[in-house]
């Protein structure tokens, strides 16, 4: 499996290679913004690890103008405490963060919890087409393609793991622990607002489409899909 | 809301009391002075005759008259004609009008009848003078000369019925009350504009030293770039120091960011390295292993603190607001803290809720209860008293039963890094910053944090918290 890392940082990015290679993964490094999203748009790749502060162009405008184009999976590396950089990089479509120093145990569940996705994905596709619809939004398991009306909603890695999760429960109340722990494969930290950030991506996305709502806030527990008729 | 509410206020303050105000002292002075100046020269002006204006008469004028006048006696006394024959001769009746004055007014005689706006006893007080060119409302008299005829002495004057008086003399015939009036505006405007030119600049400076002091460092006042006195001198110095002040304080965020990057840069590869070791190390090497990766988190932990208290105290940390239950916070907070003095064989005596939603930067306040508990946990003997009870305000009361602090100490005890003494031990693995932060983090939300030393020994820490609901 090929991982991208954009990393100025030369000397992390040769022992994380080192580390996620003994881990089996395979990693290419790139240190600068400009040649890091040229990368990203040339090649396929599982997952992206995006560093905030590059030269040439910073993480968020790589983000941005890849997002344009590619869903690839990204992982901000933010340095630590700096809570609007991380809600910013959600709200620009990142699937997750990691604030630096990280611990590597911690970065590589992460990544492993991202990338399994998509293992996950080519052991469905070889079995049937799997295929939800609830409410006018259809999700099709095995192209990981979730659609409303017809229409194809682009969404993030991320922000489609939460809504077929979501749709799976449809009816149910999924707290936003149960999101954390199956979409992002962690804990869910004290007071993290990631999970309100990607449902208020989705919402919007769904909003641009149709405003009808769909999915419910249901305050201090999570977050339900509504049926529908 | 309180700050627009303010605005409001000092908006119509000049109403209440203008007394206060620059401008109107300056207005009003400046006013008082024109009207005075005005209104004295006005009434100097008008201790002369307000209708009628007179100067010398000279030059052709004067000799023509005069001539004419010759004519009229050589005529009277040569063919023994009456004054009245003399002038209402048909030959003079198409050229200016003359006026013959007499002592007695029915004796006087004009060369033909005057037009009927023409009051011509107006020239009267001439009689005795020189000859004069004499201005009224309606026409201008040359006048007079002493003429004398058999009848008796006349005084001849020319009146000159078309001619409009010059604009100056008009002015100066004008009714008393309209100068007065005209004065009164002209000044007032004029010192309007004069006062508002003059204040104005201070206003914007004000406008722009507020700002900069709420933390807008954009501000700059609007001064005239061409202004060359004292206030546009004043208006740019304020500009370049508003523009100093900025760039200060961007190249401190941009050190305090650069800093935590280049900082945590290494010790990023230091916690990898450390991880790939640990991979590969024996067993009787990961205890050491284990205990740099530790240090490496206090590190990490202190890097954290020391830019969070930095960027609290210097108000650059952006709060993310969310309306949040003060009791969600809270229980998070207690339990944790249960679970840390249960540790350290300690207990928790918590009292009171707090049902209420404020506005708040959730993680920043429960990192500052955080602080303050573990800090009570630190130093508590054997329990630790929490209480919680709402007024229109949020209150948190945290007292534990250690040993207190020494009175001159209670104040210095927020300060980064400040250890008492005889406590300057590292092994709780505390940063040093905890109370500074919990200070910073709960002034950020508008409240305030008290300590004191309770009578019966023991550190309390009183937290006070308005509840805003307004994001």
């Amino acid at each position: 499996m090929k991982l991208l890392m954009i990393d100025d940082d030369i000397g992390l990015c040769e022992l994380l290679s080192e580390y996620l290679c003994a881990q089996g993964y395979e990693i290419e490094c790139v240190h600068d913004g400009e040649l890091g999203l040229q990368t990203a748009l040339k090649h396929e790749y599982a997952l992206i690890l995006l560093d905030v502060m590059l030269p040439k162009l910073d993480g968020f405008d790589v983000l941005k103008q890849l997002r344009q184009t590619k869903l690839t999976p990204v992982i901000m590396l933010t340095a630590k405490g700096e809570d609007f950089d991380r809600i910013f990089g959600l709200e620009l479509g990142a699937d997750d963060y990691i604030p630096k120093p990280f611990n590597h145990r911690e970065l590589l569940a992460r990544v492993k919890a991202i990338t399994r996705r998509i293992e996950h994905i080519t052991s469905l596709s070889n079995t049937q087409a799997n295929k939800l619809n609830v409410n006018s939004i259809t999700i099709n398991l095995a192209a990981r393609e979730a659609y409303i009306d017809e229409s194809l909603l682009s969404l993030t890695g991320t922000e489609y793991e939460v809504l077929a999760l979501l749709v799976k429960n449809a009816g149910d109340v999924v707290s936003k622990e149960q999101i954390s722990e199956k979409v992002l494969g962690r804990r869910l930290a004290a007071f993290d607002r990631s999970i309100d950030m990607h449902v208020s991506n989705i919402r919007k996305k769904i909003a641009e489409h149709n405003s009808a709502e769909r999915i419910k806030t249901m305050r201090g527990t999570g977050y339900v899909f509504i049926q529908g008729e | 809301m309180s700050l627009s509410k303010e605005n409001k206020t000092t908006h119509f303050a000049w109403l209440k009391h203008p007394q206060n105000f620059l401008f109107f002292k300056i207005f009003i002075w400046f006013w008082l002075t024109v009207i005075g100046t005005i209104t004295s020269l006005v009434f100097l002006s008008n201790l002369a005759i307000n209708q009628v204006s007179n100067e010398q008469l000279q030059g052709p004028m004067l000799k023509n008259l005069e001539y004419a006048a010759k004519s009229f006696e050589r005529i009277a006394l040569k063919h023994k004609k009456s004054a009245a024959d003399i002038l209402q001769h048909p030959r003079l009746a198409k050229r200016k009008l003359l006026y013959l004055n007499s002592d007695q007014p029915e004796n006087s005689i004009t060369s033909r009848p005057p037009a009927s706006d023409i009051d011509l006893s107006l020239v009267n007080f001439t009689k005795n003078m020189s000859p004069q060119v004499i201005f009224t409302e309606n026409f201008v008299a040359f006048g007079p000369i002493k003429t004398t005829f058999p009848e008796g002495t006349f005084y001849l004057y020319e009146i000159d019925e078309n001619n409009q008086p010059p604009f100056l003399i008009r002015l100066k015939l004008m009714p008393i009350w309209l100068k007065i009036a005209v004065a009164l505006v002209a000044s007032l405007a004029l010192s309007f504009v004069f006062s508002r030119n003059l204040i104005a600049p201070i206003n914007h400076l004000k406008q722009a030293a507020n700002k900069l002091s709420q933390g807008d460092l954009t501000a700059r006042a609007n001064i005239n770039e061409n202004r060359q006195d004292e206030l546009g001198i004043l208006g740019r110095e304020f500009n370049s120091m508003a523009t100093q002040i900025e760039q200060l304080i961007a190249a401190q965020k941009r050190l305090l960011a650069d800093i935590s990057h280049e900082l945590r840069s290494p010790l990023t590869r230091l916690k990898m390295a450390t991880g790939l070791a640990q991979m590969q190390a024996e067993d009787k090497n990961q205890t050491y292993l284990l205990r740099i990766e530790k240090e490496a988190n206090q590190l990490d932990k202190m890097i954290a603190d020391v830019l969070q208290v930095t960027r609290l105290e210097a108000k650059s940390q952006p709060l993310s607001l969310h309306k949040q239950s003060m009791q969600v916070i809270i229980t998070h907070v207690l339990n944790d803290a249960q679970f840390e003095a249960k540790q350290s064989n300690k207990t928790l005596h918590i009292e009171g809720q707090l049902n209420v939603d404020i506005n708040c930067d959730e993680s920043l306040l429960a990192s500052a209860l955080e602080n303050i508990l573990r800090n009570a946990i630190k130093y508590a003997a054997q329990s630790i008293y929490i209480k919680l009870t709402l007024t229109d305000v949020i209150n948190i009361e945290i007292n534990d039963d250690g040993p207190g602090v020494e009175p001159q100490n209670l104040a210095r005890l927020c300060e980064p890094f400040f250890r008492q003494s005889d406590a300057r031990d590292r092994t709780s693995g505390g940063t040093g910053l905890g109370l500074a932060i919990a200070k910073n983090a709960i002034a950020a939300h508008a409240g305030h944090l008290t300590l004191h030393n309770q009578t019966q020994g023991g550190l309390s820490v009183h937290i006070v918290l308005p509840i805003n609901e307004q994001p």
